[in-house]
Order: structure tokens, then C-alpha cells, then sequence
């Protein structure tokens, strides 16, 4: 286990590198100029060759990537474009925004999914399955930010319920969490569900039940925690999508969040912010993948991970 | 053989992500459509705590955050706004755009090329140190200092040197006569900063800061409110200046609050949690004017908004041909179909409340009949095919579904290509465009800087002229124009510019802007300057 963990780790200092190279190339052969934007419309050449010359974006590419990496060792990202502040600090304070975000909604979605997928299962092809199914449906169906904003007309808007608006609080937390969590609880629900299902008809469950054990501890201990699995794997992948359908959810309710952060880098061809935050989303993406695998290990103790 | 097909998931995965945000990039985002885009919002305290009971909070919800509060930062409407709260400039323009005393008192175009400016006496910066001559030429020293890059150096650039002539007087040399001086020194970027914080700022440079690091964070200026905290991304606030030399402001503190969805500052507005909130799309104009608690504010503003031709590029390069597509465009669609009337129909680029606009001077009607004959004149008499690009504006794209449709009534075949903004700023100052579609906006007020930059020869491509627009008689009429002395004649000369630019049809002009503000019935005294800029002195908020 120790030495699976110590391989695994050591294994993402090429898939960082990698993911540093092609964003690193992408931004800088996307058109668009950092100097220009910041320069705006009504800027002389002068104006923008001085700003360009300021950036260190007259440096040849590969001294400007290893720049970067040089720094990045030595937890520095550089410094925005746009704002001038410090990329750690900037994205630091963001991304625990962010984070929060999708670990409230990653709770829901998995607390939600997971009891309707097991009810719809137990009862599978009754109405309760049907109607439970097409809910799932529909959540799936719905963009977030669509449903943040029917959300915010009903409760807060008219009801007055939830504020409108920011992040903090937790009245503010409510509205923005079930816009986001809802698809990934329709996922899991429906992953649930079909795990479940071919689980429940195998030949030890039925000898479980042969043998007198009681149906809850059937279904709970012997079918769950082995159609978890499949659902362990969808939660690991869903929280991906969490975090970039926080783009939308922080902009319907003006949540200063990392995905923002990230878009407005991206338009406003700000270089460093962008490295900075894509990595840091990249090592989370990589931890939570770790952690995927490591609870395969908990889940069932004949998958050998070395 | 699992291991790897476990790295190879995750670098696809971590890839995957990267590139669904890279996508992401060409979300429409409102703040960033247009440099000098403007955005304003309104009052009312913080976040969680916005029921605060002593009163006089006011929120803005905006759309944008500001770049930078170093007024020689940066060079965008938002950022503006907060910096002229913050620093005060040496004359400023009132409503109707004409030139007022603020921290000089008085001024006299001493010869051709000299300017003599008399100080205020008894003014302090926020940081204690003493407004005089010294201070502005540390000021407008550091503006034109090439280590600094301000964005905003090309409103100065004709200034060759200032020289402090004793404590309170202060003289400005230009290279040439410039006549438009006044109005650029009333702009943000002529804000006067403390010369202490000038000098720390040099000291954080020497240390490889960026400059303007210190002066973002520290900001003192002589203005009537002071920063008080800067969320980046989420908020400013600003707090009243207790020793301001003029009349205090009712306001204790003015929040400048984030707020990107349109659909949610409305919300915002409608419940209470923000007084103010900028912009209100067209489209929900009539659902803020229905609010028990709250009402539109319309204001005419600056800006042009343009579909230009590349007049290098054939078939643009036949006036005729130009003349032709301007006359086949329905303003009136525009105006009253995409933007709910809240526009001006455009006849030249300067609309009426900048200086050096003329109204005898006529537009080209809409006349598709007679478009057509120009056509035929021009040797199309089957019309021809072209492209026409957008970023990715909401209303832009519009304009540019209805100018397609209008072209092909004389038989014109418009492609439309939307382009992100970065990309869009880069290929069209290329000259890579056939037609494009953007926005001007005359900051000063003076037809100067609503002309020079965007038809002048020497500003081809990147600093304005995207129409790669050439021609003598206006590149003379222009220079003329910024030197002349008397405003009578600078008036004359622009409405020959404006005749010119008519008949030459280099982009056709589409409309000018409204600034399009929901106000709180709580809020008093408010008002917003054509230059965009939120006036916030005489706000007051009544419970």
C-alpha cells in the first residue's frame, strides 16, 4: 500500500510536466496579445512595446516556460498580468472557495444519489423506480446555471428564503450547492441503480438470502458495498465536472471562485494566472484520482493495487 | 500494464479539463467585451451583513472588477470609476463636458505651446503628504516614464515637460500647439498620486516589483474617499475621506461589488442587496422599470459603436462601394430592434456631447435603391461576398445577423465569424479583417481623440485606425484640428472632418451607446457622467 502510494505519486511529476507543456503552448500560440488587452484599444504601439517588453513577453518560448517551471519549484507562480498581485495568493484564496463548492455539492450529490439509486434498485421496475428515474433524468438534463437561476428567481427573488447572491454564510451556501450537485446526484443515483442491480442478482447474494440473512444486511452489506465500485469510479470523474461547472455557479451567484478566476485569466490572456491555477486544479485532480484507487483497496480487499 | 493505463487516464483526464476551460474562454463575458467598456453599480454595505443600519453604505454591483487602482495602470472604464473616488485630476469636466477648476484653480494657455496652471493651496493626500507643484510633476513625470508602461502615456505624449514655476504654479510645455490639453488632464489618468507614493513605488521596482505594486495597494490621492480594502475579484470598498478639502460626501463608504450575471445584479437590485447596479441589458430595462423599489437611469454616453470596413481590402477600397453597404443598413433596426432604443443612431463618429460635433452635418440616408446603383457604378452589379467578424457579444452579434440580412437585399453575401476577444483585438489590428464590428468611445470628450487615433495615417492598425484608413485630407484637417487655437475654428475644422468621414464612409456608424443604470428609489443625488464615470459626491441614502 505505502509503496503503491509512493510509485503513484511519483508518477504524476511526468503528468504534471505535461499537463505545464501544452497549456503552456496553448496560451502562448492562441492569438491574442497580453500587452494589447492590457494596453486596450486606443494604446500606442510604443505604449504596447513597452508594457510587452515589462512582461518578459519578448523572451524566446522555451525561456519563458523554463522560467516558470524554475519558479513554480520554488512555490512562486509569478505574478498576474491583469492585477499585478501574487498568482499563489490569488488562486490560494480562490480555489479554498472553490473547493468548498464542490465538496458541498460532491456531499449532496453522493447523499442523494446514492439513497435514491438504492431505492430504486430494492424496488426496481415499481412506480417508485420509474418516478425516481425520471427525476434523475431531468436533474441530469438540466444545465447548472439555468437551474441556479430558476433557483435564485423562486427562493430568493420572490420567496426571499436564500440572499441572491455571494458566497460565505450559510443561507448563501444553499442555492448555489443544490444548482451545482444536482446532475452529479442524477448520475450517481442512475449508477447506482444498475451496479445494484446486476449485483443484487448474482449467485452469493441469493445465497445470502437462502441462508436466512436478514434483507437490510443484504442489500447493505453484502450488494453495496460491492456495486460501490463502479459508483466509487463515477464519484472521482464527477468531481472533475464539479469543478468546472463551478465556472458557471460562481458566475450565476458571483461567487469569487477559482473556475472564474480561470475563464477571466483565459480571456484576458493572462499567462501566469493561467499555469498557476490550471496547475494547481491538475495536482487536485491527480490527488483525487489517487484517492479513487487507494478506497478500490477498502472497498475490496482482493484487488491487489501493487 | 494497469499502472500505466492508470497515468494515461489521468494525464487525459487533467488534458481533458484544461482544454474544456480553454473552451470556456469564449463564454460571452460582459466585462471584458469592450477596453473602455464602462460599469457602474451601487450602494448599499458588505455581504453577509448588507442590513447595515447606519445608512449611508451604498453597493454598486458591476460586472467587472477593476484592473488596478494605480490611475497610469490601467485604461478601462471600471478601474476609472473607482480611481477618480480615490485621486482627483487638475480640472475636470462637468456635465456638459465643459472644463471646470478642481485642484488648479485657474489656467492660461500662456503661449502656442505653454500652459500655466495655478494650484489649490489647502490640499493633503491621503498619506499626508502636501499637494503642490512638485507633486504634479512627479505625477505626470511617471506617466511618461517608458520604465512604468502606463497605458494610459499616449494621452500625454505631446507633453514634452512640466516645470514646477513656484510652489502653487505649475507649467505644462507641449511639443506641438495642443489645443485638446485641458480635457486629457480631466481625464483618470491625470489623476494626481502623492509624490511619497511615487517614490516608494520607484523603491519596489528597484526591488523587481511590477510598478504600480505599491500605489495599487497603498492609493493616496486628495480624493473624497479613501481605499479601505480590495477583495480581488470580489470587491472594493471605499471609505469617506474625513479631511477632504472640499464638501464631505453624505456616503461612509461605497462598496464596488463583482457581480458578473446580468440576471443576478437585477436580483440583486429587486431584493435590496445592491442600490446601484451597471450595466442592465436591454432586454430587462422594462423589468427594472417595474420594481416597486427601484427605477432606470439613462444616460447618453461617449462611445461609438462601428462596423467598419478594411479599406485597403477590395471591393473596400472603392469609396462607392463603402458609400454603398452604409446606405443599405437600417440604423433604425439596430437602434430600436437590438437595442430597445437605448442608443443614438450614429451620423459621424462623435455623437453630440463631445466637442467638435456638428449637427448640420447629415448622414447617409438608407437607401437601398440608390446603394444598389452605387454598387452597379462600381463595377458589382451582382454585389459580391464577404465576412464580417464579432467577438462575442450578445448584442454584437445581432448587429451583425441584421447587417447580413440588410446586405443581401442588394446582394451582398455577409458570412459571419465570431471571434474570442483576445484573438479578435489581434487579427483586426492585423488587417486581417474584411468588416468588423466595435466600439469607440471618446473618453475626453473632444472630437480629437474621437478622430485622430481611429482615421489618422500614422495610427494603421493596432492604436485605433482597424479601417487601415488613409487619406491626406483628413490626416491635414485632423492636425489642424488638435493645434488650432480657438475653439471656433477647431469647431469648423471638425465639421469639415466630419463631411469627409461621411462621404468617405471608412466604417459605417452605427449608434452611440446609453449607459443603461438601475438606481434604488433609496438612493439620492446620483447622476453619471457621459464619460461613464459614476458621480458619487451628492449620494445620498434615504431609509
Amino acid at each position: 500500500m505505502f509503496v503503491f502510494t509512493i510509485r503513484r505519486i511519483l508518477q504524476t511529476i511526468p503528468v504534471l510536466l505535461g499537463v505545464t507543456i501544452l497549456v503552456f503552448l496553448m496560451m502562448h500560440l492562441v492569438p491574442g496579445d497580453a500587452a494589447q488587452i492590457i494596453a486596450g484599444e486606443a494604446a500606442s504601439q510604443q505604449t504596447i512595446e513597452q508594457i510587452r517588453e515589462r512582461l518578459g513577453l519578448n523572451d524566446p518560448l522555451p525561456m519563458q516556460y523554463f522560467n516558470f517551471l524554475l519558479n513554480a519549484l520554488q512555490g512562486d507562480l509569478g505574478t498576474s498580468i491583469q492585477s499585478g498581485q501574487e498568482v499563489t495568493e490569488e488562486v490560494f484564496s480562490r480555489f479554498w472557495v472553490t473547493l468548498e463548492l464542490a465538496f458541498y455539492s460532491m456531499i449532496l450529490s453522493v447523499f442523494i444519489g446514492l439513497i435514491a439509486g438504492i431505492i430504486s434498485a430494492v424496488r426496481h421496475y415499481t412506480l417508485t423506480d420509474a418516478l425516481t428515474m425520471i427525476i434523475a433524468l431531468f436533474g441530469l438534463s438540466m444545465p447548472n446555471f439555468w437551474l441556479g437561476l430558476m433557483l435564485m428567481q423562486w427562493f430568493a427573488i420572490e420567496l426571499k428564503i436564500f440572499p441572491v447572491s455571494g458566497w460565505g454564510s450559510p443561507e448563501q451556501i444553499v442555492l448555489p450547492v443544490i444548482a451545482l450537485g444536482t446532475a452529479g446526484a442524477a448520475i450517481i443515483a442512475r449508477m447506482t441503480r444498475s451496479s445494484m442491480l446486476e449485483v443484487i442478482s448474482q449467485d452469493y447474494i441469493r445465497t445470502a438470502r437462502a441462508k436466512g440473512v436478514k434483507e437490510r444486511y443484504v442489500i447493505y452489506k453484502h450488494a453495496l458495498k460491492n456495486a460501490l465500485i463502479p459508483v466509487v469510479t463515477v464519484i472521482g470523474l464527477e468531481f472533475g465536472t464539479l469543478l468546472t461547472g463551478a465556472v458557471l455557479t460562481e458566475t450565476v451567484f458571483s461567487i469569487n471562485g477559482l473556475g472564474r478566476y480561470i475563464v477571466e485569466s483565459i480571456q484576458a490572456r493572462d499567462f501566469p494566472a493561467v499555469q498557476g491555477s490550471v496547475l494547481v486544479v491538475a495536482v487536485i485532480f491527480i490527488i483525487v484520482n489517487l484517492l479513487v484507487d487507494i478506497s478500490y483497496r477498502f472497498l475490496n480487499k482482493r484487488i491487489d493495487l501493487n | 500494464m494497469k499502472l500505466s493505463l492508470n497515468i494515461f487516464r489521468t494525464f487525459f483526464l487533467a488534458v481533458l479539463f484544461s482544454l474544456v476551460l480553454a473552451a470556456c474562454a469564449s463564454e460571452p463575458n460582459e466585462g471584458g467585451e469592450e477596453t473602455e467598456q464602462d460599469t457602474g453599480a451601487e450602494e448599499n454595505g458588505g455581504e453577509s451583513d448588507s442590513e447595515s443600519s447606519n445608512g449611508q453604505d451604498l453597493t454598486i454591483a458591476w460586472s467587472s472588477d477593476v484592473k488596478g487602482i494605480d490611475p497610469q495602470g490601467s485604461n478601462d472604464v471600471p478601474s476609472s470609476n473607482v480611481q477618480h473616488n480615490i485621486f482627483e485630476t487638475l480640472v475636470t469636466q462637468d456635465e456638459n463636458m465643459d472644463i471646470q477648476p478642481n485642484l488648479a484653480t485657474e489656467w492660461e494657455q500662456t503661449e502656442d505651446t505653454t500652459w500655466e496652471f495655478t494650484l489649490r493651496e489647502d490640499v493633503t493626500f491621503h498619506d499626508e503628504a502636501e499637494f503642490n507643484a512638485e507633486a504634479v510633476k512627479a505625477s505626470f513625470d511617471r506617466i511618461r516614464d517608458e520604465d512604468i508602461g502606463s497605458p494610459r502615456a499616449f494621452l500625454y505624449e505631446m507633453v514634452e515637460e512640466v516645470n514646477v514655476i513656484d510652489d502653487y504654479t505649475v507649467e505644462f510645455v507641449t511639443e506641438f500647439p495642443f489645443a485638446p490639453l485641458p480635457s486629457h488632464l480631466a481625464h483618470n489618468g491625470g489623476g494626481i498620486i502623492s509624490p511619497d507614493a511615487i517614490e516608494e513605488d520607484y523603491a519596489a521596482m528597484e526591488e523587481g516589483e511590477d510598478p504600480g505594486s505599491y500605489i495599487d495597494e497603498n492609493p493616496a490621492g486628495t480624493g473624497m474617499f479613501k481605499l479601505q480594502e480590495w477583495d480581488s475579484g470580489n470587491k472594493i470598498v471605499l471609505e469617506k475621506n474625513e479631511d477632504y478639502w472640499g464638501e464631505n460626501p453624505s456616503l461612509d463608504t461605497v462598496t464596488f461589488q463583482v457581480t458578473p450575471e446580468d440576471l443576478t445584479r437585477v436580483g440583486e437590485l429587486e431584493t435590496g442587496k445592491s442600490d446601484i447596479i451597471f450595466p442592465v441589458s436591454p432586454s430587462d430595462t422594462s423589468r427594472v422599470d417595474n420594481m416597486e423599489n427601484a427605477s432606470m437611469y439613462v444616460q447618453k454616453s461617449l462611445s461609438l459603436e462601428y462596423i467598419s470596413f478594411n479599406t485597403q481590402k477590395e471591393p473596400f477600397d472603392d469609396k462607392r462601394v463603402r458609400q454603398a453597404l452604409s446606405m443599405a443598413v437600417d440604423k433604425d433596426q439596430i437602434v430600436d430592434g437590438i437595442m430597445d432604443g437605448a442608443a443614438t443612431k450614429a451620423v459621424a463618429p462623435i455623437g453630440e456631447n463631445v466637442f467638435g460635433f456638428s449637427d448640420e452635418v447629415e448622414g447617409l440616408p438608407y437607401d437601398p435603391e440608390q446603394a444598389k446603383e452605387l454598387l452597379a457604378e462600381a463595377g458589382y452589379e451582382d454585389g459580391f461576398s464577404t465576412t464580417l467578424w464579432t467577438n462575442d457579444d450578445r448584442e454584437r452579434q445581432d448587429i451583425a445577423e441584421v447587417v447580413q440580412q440588410q446586405l443581401k437585399e442588394i446582394n451582398v453575401d455577409v458570412e459571419i465569424e465570431v471571434l474570442e476577444w483576445g484573438a479578435y483585438l489581434d487579427s483586426t489590428a492585423e488587417g486581417e479583417h474584411d468588416m468588423f464590428i466595435l466600439g469607440w468611445s471618446t473618453v475626453t470628450g473632444d472630437a480629437d481623440y474621437g478622430m485622430y487615433p481611429l482615421f489618422h495615417s500614422d495610427n494603421v492598425g493596432e492604436p485605433g485606425n482597424r479601417a487601415f484608413f488613409e487619406n491626406d485630407e483628413i490626416d491635414s484637417v485632423l492636425e489642424e484640428a488638435r493645434r488650432a487655437g480657438d475653439d471656433a475654428k477647431r469647431e469648423e475644422l471638425y465639421k469639415e472632418a466630419m463631411e469627409l468621414l461621411v462621404e468617405e464612409a471608412p466604417m459605417i456608424y452605427s449608434h452611440h451607446d446609453d449607459y443603461l443604470v438601475g438606481v434604488s428609489d433609496d438612493v439620492e443625488g446620483f447622476w453619471k457622467h457621459p464619460n461613464g464615470i459614476f458621480q458619487l459626491q451628492d449620494v445620498s441614502i434615504s431609509e
